[in-house]
């Protein structure tokens, strides 16, 4: 974790996010209302802003002025406490966000500051200091705003502490996952070892899903995830494939267990003994960092678009979809880390993520099949001619939002 | 071959326009047209060489999405049109995912339009909007001479984005697309890689046929006021100042024609395919008389079943439509022929107007042995946006 400064730990005001969503839903279904103050200045006092309901109020105006996009607040300066900012476009096509900044992590944020749509705001509680008001696209993007008082104690917690509690829960996650892959890869050997084809196939198909719900976690160990998961297209000519492919290869290929089957299990028992160390170290030294949480949710959908939709991760056992409904809950489970902290950040972004995996989740649920094996429909040819195109929608319209948070939650 | 020369033209055109510039004098891409004004702009602006045209599903659930996607989208377009990105190329920010995909950096604005259309489906009960549906207006009816494939047809959303450079067209459409990709999904796309009919002072293209197109396209004023431009008839004033756009993707059974024998090829198009002349005159714009009487005979110079024949307005009650129609080409289709054709594009103040010259078309044009339309849409134009702080579709949303 990098260190603190007084302006990086400012307590977010825990009362406003439901209203702040609220209001910003109501002001869209009123477009045309427009929220900005009347006339055009182009500098902003440099008193206070007026307090009023619990919080000092900023407008915003974002407006075409001698053709330069505006984006200027009507004070540069409130009293520390809660501060709600209320943001209307009138004219301004190339600006359609706004984030207030302490130095360069997002406090507070909406996008969707469209010229014709409604005004939209939103709130943070500010300590004394030096923040910017950033507005992407505007002629002079950046407007210095001060808030005048106590400096905050920086072991309040607020956004700072809630990404803190969300990297350690995901920690956690992380080591379960791979504790019950240890137990599971341990199976696969035992079944591999035996001579039962059926049962070593059953046993792989029980083991994935926990490797690929953490799939990034594991790509962070350059040697580790080529060891365990290369497909045959990626291996370097005249090096060994080791792995779960070679071994898939066997057991629904050729459907015949050799002395070199026994060697492949063997390995990925060693090997993920080697991630079972590797990630009980990241989790006992608080390593993860938000914005890797953030990346790596969005990183799993990449893997679902570029393997699992083109049926090039499973291609022997077409279990394709059971790795794509481990990508997407790993993916969901490392934004439900990040949730409570972007809540606070951007909660219509928030929401709409949620929404979006639940629109996945509910699609996906077509696709189960207790009698299958691993419990999901083999993923054949027919299938992906017919579906595929539906699941990469689907898909697309997930990583776009999804993609948008790593900036938001970024420590550095 | 095909496939591998519009590569070649497209890399030229990079070239021609692309960012450096160096090999030319002039600055690249400077060409703009306004994005603001009576009319949306692309349906009487003079065709650019490019096209990419786009259909879209909504997928979103709620009225507030679809706004969303509109007035996003409108004030992208502006900026846009004006050759500028829709977000940051390259944001200071480490974890920043880019808001433009950069392709089009620095090329300028090309010469792109925008054209925005309201499929027939958007008028449903999704999203409330039935009342806002323009009078009769509906899917096409089915009309001989069509094997349309259901994932080239209709749509909620269309995209008309045309541009001298082909990639600035398509980085238009792609981050268009990509903005609202929670909301829309797109439905079926075509690559037009040249222009296949005349504006105003423009020399008249050819069609992959060989033969020039668009030689009597509608081009002046009065023309466009009474066959383009929509009034208060549709009941919404949301189209006034706008048009109805009809595409039509239209298959060429390319390699058979090739092998037609000239004399065949001209009496289908009723004209010459040089010089473009009607069969009955000389020079490409000479007014074709369908009277004239073949040189030693009774026939007529311009047979009755030719596709100028069927297609003239004077045999048709006055009927005309705005042609904007692009060559395109898909590579090879399955059975391995040339997958290439025409974009139809035309723009008319009533999709009537070109139900009832297909119907002719379909029924007895002898290019239909050369031919099939695989793809079609029918999309309400809203008129043009006064300036910045409107969108398309606003008045959807207020009350």
């Amino acid at each position: 974790m990098p260190s603190l400064s007084p302006a990086t730990s400012i307590p977010a005001r825990r009362t406003a996010p439901a209203l702040v969503a609220g209001a910003a839903v109501l002001a869209l279904a009123l477009a045309g209302c427009g929220g900005a103050t009347a006339g055009s200045s182009s500098t902003a006092s440099g008193d206070g802003a007026p307090v009023a309901n619990g919080a000092a109020q900023i407008s915003v105006s974002v407006e075409k002025v001698d053709g330069e996009d505006q984006c200027v607040p009507d004070f540069s300066a409130a009293p520390a406490g809660p501060v709600t900012f209320t943001v209307a476009n009138k004219d301004a096509s190339g600006v359609s966000e706004v984030e207030l900044l302490s130095d360069k992590r997002i406090l507070g944020e909406r996008e969707n500051i469209i010229p014709g749509l409604g005004a939209v705001s939103f709130t943070v509680t500010l300590a004394g200091g030096e923040y910017q008001l950033y507005c992407p696209g505007a002629t002079a993007e950046t407007q210095p705003f001060t808030v005048t008082g106590e400096a905050a104690n920086a072991a309040a917690g607020g956004v700072t502490s809630l990404l803190a509690e969300g990297t350690a829960g995901y920690a956690k996650y992380v080591s379960g996952q791979v504790d019950s892959l240890v137990l599971a890869a341990a199976a696969l050997q035992k079944a591999v070892d035996s001579g039962d084809v059926q049962a070593s196939q059953e046993a792989y198909a029980a083991a994935r899903p926990f490797f690929e719900r953490i799939e990034p976690v594991a790509e962070s160990f350059p040697d580790l995830d080529p060891a365990l998961d290369l497909r045959v297209a990626d291996v370097e000519p005249g090096t060994k494939w080791t792995g779960f492919h070679p071994l898939e290869k066997d057991l629904f290929e050729a459907k015949a267990i050799t002395a070199d089957s026994k060697a492949l299990a063997a390995g990925i028992v060693a090997n993920v003994a080697t991630l079972k160390t590797l990630t009980g170290e990241l989790e006992s030294s608080d390593a993860y960092k938000p914005e890797e949480l953030a990346n790596g949710a969005s990183g799993l959908l990449e893997e679902v678009q570029s393997s699992k939709i083109t049926g090039e991760e499973e291609a022997y056992s077409r279990l394709d979809l059971v790795d794509f409904a481990a990508n997407i809950e790993g993916s969901q489970q490392a934004f439900e880390y990040l949730k409570p902290a972007l809540e606070e950040i951007d909660p219509g972004l928030t929401k709409q993520i949620s929404a979006q995996f639940e629109t996945v989740n509910a699609a996906l649920a077509s696709y189960q099949d207790p009698a299958a094996l691993g419990g999901w429909k083999a993923y054949t040819d027919e299938l992906k001619a017919s579906d595929g195109a539906k699941l990469t929608a689907l898909i697309q319209a997930l990583q776009a939002p999804l993609a948008k948070i790593s900036e938001k939650v970024a420590t550095a | 071959m095909l496939g591998a020369g519009a590569t070649a033209a497209a890399a030229a055109a990079m070239a021609h326009d692309g960012a450096s510039g160096v090999e030319q004098g002039a600055l690249p891409g400077t060409e703009s047209h306004p994005f603001y004004g009576e009319h949306q702009a692309g349906i009487s602006t003079p065709p650019q060489d490019h096209l990419v045209f786009t259909s879209f599903d909504v997928t979103a659930r709620t009225p507030v999405e679809l706004q969303l996607v509109l007035a996003k989208w409108s004030a992208a377009m502006a900026e846009l049109t004006s050759g500028d990105p829709v977000g940051k190329v390259e944001p200071a920010r480490a974890n920043a995912v880019p808001g433009d995909t950069g392709e089009a950096d620095g090329m300028g604005p090309n010469g792109l339009t925008l054209t925005l259309g309201f499929g027939p489906s958007l008028f449903d009960g999704r999203f409330g909007l039935e009342p806002f549906k323009p009078a009769g207006f509906g899917p096409l009816p089915a009309m001989a001479g069509e094997s349309l494939d259901p994932a080239m047809t209709g749509g909620d959303l269309c995209i008309q984005a045309c541009a001298n450079d082909p990639q600035v067209a398509y980085h238009a459409v792609r981050n268009l697309a990509r903005m609202a990709r929670t909301s829309v999904k797109t439905r079926w796309t075509v690559l037009g890689f040249g222009r296949a009919s005349a504006g105003a002072n423009q020399s008249t293209p050819r069609n992959l046929m060989g033969f020039k197109d668009g030689t009597r396209n509608i081009t002046t004023g009065e023309d466009f006021a009474q066959h383009v431009w929509v009034g208060d008839e549709a009941g919404q004033p949301w189209m006034a100042g706008g048009s109805y756009l009809v595409a039509r993707k239209i298959h060429m059974m390319i390699e058979t024609w090739d092998e037609d024998p000239i004399n065949d090829q001209q009496s289908i198009f009723g004209r010459s395919k040089q010089e473009g002349a009607p069969l009955s005159g000389t020079r490409e714009h000479d007014v074709p008389d369908f009277h004239a009487a073949a040189a030693g005979g009774d026939a007529p110079a311009i047979p009755a079943d030719s596709h100028i024949a069927l297609a003239a307005h004077e045999n048709n009650g006055g009927t005309k439509i705005l042609r904007r129609g692009y060559n395109f080409t898909d590579g090879l289709d399955a059975v391995g022929r040339l997958d290439a054709g025409l974009m139809f594009l035309s723009f008319q103040r009533d999709p009537e107007q070109f139900v009832s010259l297909q119907r002719r078309l379909g029924a007895s044009d002898r290019l239909n042995e050369y031919i099939r339309h695989v793809g079609s849409g029918v999309f309400a134009v809203p008129g043009g946006l006064p300036a910045a702080g409107s969108y398309y579709g606003k008045e959807f949303f207020t009350k």
